[in-house]
């Protein structure tokens, strides 16, 4: 279970979050949408703790990210490209990772199979297409077996085929109780693949439902996405 | 122990860090090959007797450069950011979200590059005074019980250049500057040894003092500062900045 609750972040004096609040619940994908720049990276930023929350709290169960006695086995989390050093190869990128986790180096080889990088695993980082770093960056949260997935923008950069496979990979996921958390500026993608939606616009939450919820009277989640993000703005 | 672990493991993986490793031999070995030869044609002409006591010494002082590298890349790498077209990532995301404990992180990172420096060290000093010895032949200073707290300092000196260069990067996050600057003062122009022209105080910054560990005579020196003395000196340099940025680094988002 991920609770946020009340999350204000300020650069400067600009207000990029202003309380951010909503739930992700085990056996269930949940899709934080908005358009690019609405604090949907920010939001994940502050939940995995890289970046400081102004006020409010982010939790994961009943702890903040940082607190995690075993994070990798808990929280799997890809963020912007890879997460890899250029110049390291991809399998070299996942063993530090298990490492830092006392994981086998057999698991390396057993989520470069899953995501379909073991004949790239060699290969330095840098020679990737984006959809492969994507892939690499999605291995490396898997490496733990995590109870919980956080994924900023998912699907981005992936192929039809990938797209495909993480959509069915994200449903099994939360099919077997875990908690997905994902998020993206892309509707079409999403609405085949989650069952609740917090929609998020210039730093504020603007509806959270489930996926016919906020759908509601509207043809798709798009139509809905945008009455909320344009039309209804607040 | 893990983190450990995981830091051997990312500097291990890293070319930047193996360009460090043979920087840091070859260049006090070459420059002392060169060196060790002209005093060689001095001793065997008869202008001079004996190699000087700091031969080998001197050279490794200027060998400091691979520590340098080491120190800076180390940190530096989690920093680089990937091209947009590859999605514009960072490896200090990896990292947080593996080890969210940044002054474990931190520490951990801190000792693997230590522990890599010291060995590195040991592999130049070794070579270094090897080629100083094939070199001069019979005309090589002794090595003595003497040497053995001189070599020492070496492996000092060098961790401790490479910690401070690892704590300048912290807080730019950006190797450029650091490794220009650093690199400069220790071949091109020695800032730090024309400010001791200045003021005596100078003598008092860490490469300068942190020399006297190992180098016994400077050109033009003006200020006795014992070896003790030097590394005590360099180790609060080394300290106060490394505070700096672990507070800065634990507070600022990442």
């Amino acid at each position: 279970m991920i609770t946020i609750d009340d999350l204000v972040k300020r650069r400067g004096s600009t207000e990029i979050l202003s309380g951010i609040g909503f739930q992700a619940r085990p056996g269930r994908v949940t899709g934080f949408l908005g358009p690019n720049g609405a604090g949907k990276s920010s939001t994940l930023r502050i939940l995995l703790g890289l970046d400081r929350a102004t006020s409010g709290t982010a939790l994961i169960g009943s702890v903040p990210f940082v607190q995690l006695r075993d994070p990798l086995a808990t929280v799997g989390a890809m963020l912007d490209g890879s997460g890899a050093h250029r110049a390291r190869t991809g399998r070299a990128h996942l063993r530090w990772v298990a490492r830092s986790a006392g994981l086998p180096r057999g698991r390396v080889d057993e989520v470069l199979d899953m995501v379909g990088l073991t004949s790239a695993a060699s290969r330095r980082v840098g020679s990737y297409s984006l959809g492969m770093a994507r892939r690499l960056g999605l291995a490396a949260a898997l490496l733990g077996d995590p109870e919980i997935l956080i994924l900023d923008e998912p699907v981005n950069g992936l192929d039809p085929d990938g797209i495909r496979w993480i959509r069915t990979f994200l449903r099994e996921h939360a099919a077997s109780g875990r908690t997905v958390l994902l998020s993206s500026h892309l509707m079409g993608e999403l609405a085949e693949t989650v069952d609740d939606v917090v929609v998020i616009h210039e730093g504020k939450v603007v509806a959270d439902g489930t996926l016919d919820e906020i759908t509601g009277s509207h043809r798709t989640l798009e139509d809905a996405f945008f009455a909320l993000t344009t039309g209804n703005a607040p | 122990m893990r983190a450990l672990a995981a830091e051997a493991s990312k500097l291990a993986s890293l070319p930047a860090v193996w360009i460090a490793m043979a920087a840091g031999v070859l260049v006090p070995s070459v420059i002392a090959a060169i060196t060790a030869s002209s005093t060689r044609s001095t001793v065997t002409r008869g202008a001079a007797t004996v190699a000087g006591a700091d031969a080998g010494y001197q050279e490794l002082a200027f060998g400091v450069v691979g520590a340098i590298i080491l120190g800076v890349v180390a940190i530096s790498s989690e920093y680089f950011t990937e091209s947009a077209e590859s999605g514009g990532g960072r490896q200090i995301t990896t990292s947080l979200t593996a080890v969210p404990s940044r002054l474990r992180f931190l520490l951990a990172k801190i000792s693997a590059v230590a522990i890599a420096c010291a060995v590195l060290a040991i592999i130049a000093s070794g070579t270094t005074m090897g080629v100083v010895h094939v070199v001069l032949g019979e005309h090589a200073p002794a090595m003595g019980v003497d040497d053995v707290p001189r070599l020492g300092g070496v492996v000092c000196y060098w961790v401790y250049t490479a910690l401070l260069a690892f704590g300048i990067t912290v807080l730019t996050r950006h190797a450029v500057i650091p490794l220009a600057v650093l690199i400069a003062n220790t071949s091109v122009v020695t800032v730090t040894y024309l400010l001791t022209k200045i003021t005596p105080l100078a003598n008092y910054l860490p490469d300068m003092a942190g020399v006297r560990m190992f180098v016994r005579r400077l050109p033009d020196d003006t200020v006795e500062i014992s070896p003790l003395t030097g590394g005590l000196v360099m180790t609060a340099w080394v300290a106060v900045l490394l505070v700096i940025a672990a507070v800065a680094f634990t507070r600022r988002d990442a």
